[in-house]
């Protein structure tokens, strides 16, 4: 699986409105 | 309490981002294919009979991935016209008969209905014409795609590099990657969405390991955030791909979840 390279897509792939008011 | 919400907003954010489109399916819905350009290339001045010739040449392709242009150059000694893709020349033809059905042929044609039709691609079989070559190969493409639970929708077209009807699209599939014209061994091209031709597995690398991990690649969801690094090439066809069919794809993944993966 002259030692071609396999190619390289098959190697990759191998709450805040509340808490505000109350603070104010 | 402030951590809170950003946490909760960070989760909100990255749950925005998930996709459950297949790989095959966005590029058919959404990737363009790239121009080609024929280009014809002459010292004098235009004649009438080339211009009536190179005006029937743009009404051929008007409607491919392709745009013609004129480009004048002292130094040749006969004109020509040449074909590229991303700036790398593919052809050269002579004679503007050689140009007859650059655009569109039968295989190319049928091709594109299969694809348009839903199925998560087509897989193209390049034979050299040399049976004890080509028959180990064709055998466990065969009995790969038979036996994945996406064979049904994973069309097996064998074509010889050596058809005088499909020259052009031989041509550019052997064009898909630098080397390939002079590697005389068959080739397995998966083609998806718009006509776009991966890098192919060849000679020995046609295995049922890398069969399936090109099947796995179509059948993917689409999670990350890079998308303009598609890989192959686009081959030269017709621009018709508005409302294709649906993706068959979904519909094996609705009836087998477990098969779904990233």
């Amino acid at each position: 699986s002259g030692n071609r390279p396999l190619p390289k897509w098959l190697t990759d792939q191998r709450l805040l409105t509340i808490y505000i008011i109350r603070k104010s | 309490m402030r951590l809170l919400f950003l946490k909760i907003l960070a989760a909100a954010g990255i749950a925005s981002l998930a996709c459950t489109t297949k790989v095959s399916e966005w590029v058919l819905l959404n990737a363009l294919p790239d121009e080609y350009t024929l280009a014809y290339y002459h010292k004098e001045p235009f004649s009438q009979t080339i211009k009536q010739q190179n005006s029937d040449i743009i009404n051929d392709i008007k409607s491919a991935n392709i745009q013609f242009k004129n480009v004048l150059k002292t130094d040749i000694d006969k004109p020509y016209y040449a074909l590229f893709y991303r700036n790398r020349l593919f052809s050269r033809y002579n004679d503007h008969r050689e140009l007859d059905n650059l655009a569109v042929s039968p295989l190319r044609e049928k091709i594109a209905r299969e694809l348009m039709a839903g199925k998560l691609c087509v897989m193209v079989y390049l034979k050299t014409d040399i049976p004890e070559k080509d028959d180990k190969g064709l055998q466990i493409l065969k009995r790969t795609v038979n036996g994945s639970p996406f064979g049904n929708i994973i069309p097996v077209i064998e074509l010889s590099r050596n058809s005088a009807e499909e020259k052009h699209f031989v041509s550019m599939l052997l064009n898909v990657e630098s080397d390939l014209k002079v590697i005389d061994e068959p080739m397995l091209f998966g083609i998806f969405g718009r006509f776009k031709a991966l890098e192919p597995l060849l000679a020995k690398g046609i295995s049922e390991e890398n069969i399936n991990l090109m099947i796995d690649f179509l059948t993917a969801d689409c999670s990350c955030l890079i998308k303009d690094n598609l890989p192959g090439t686009d081959i030269l066809f017709t621009n018709r791909w508005e409302n294709p069919a649906p993706a068959l794809v979904n519909k094996i993944l609705d009836e087998n979840p477990l098969l779904l993966h990233h």
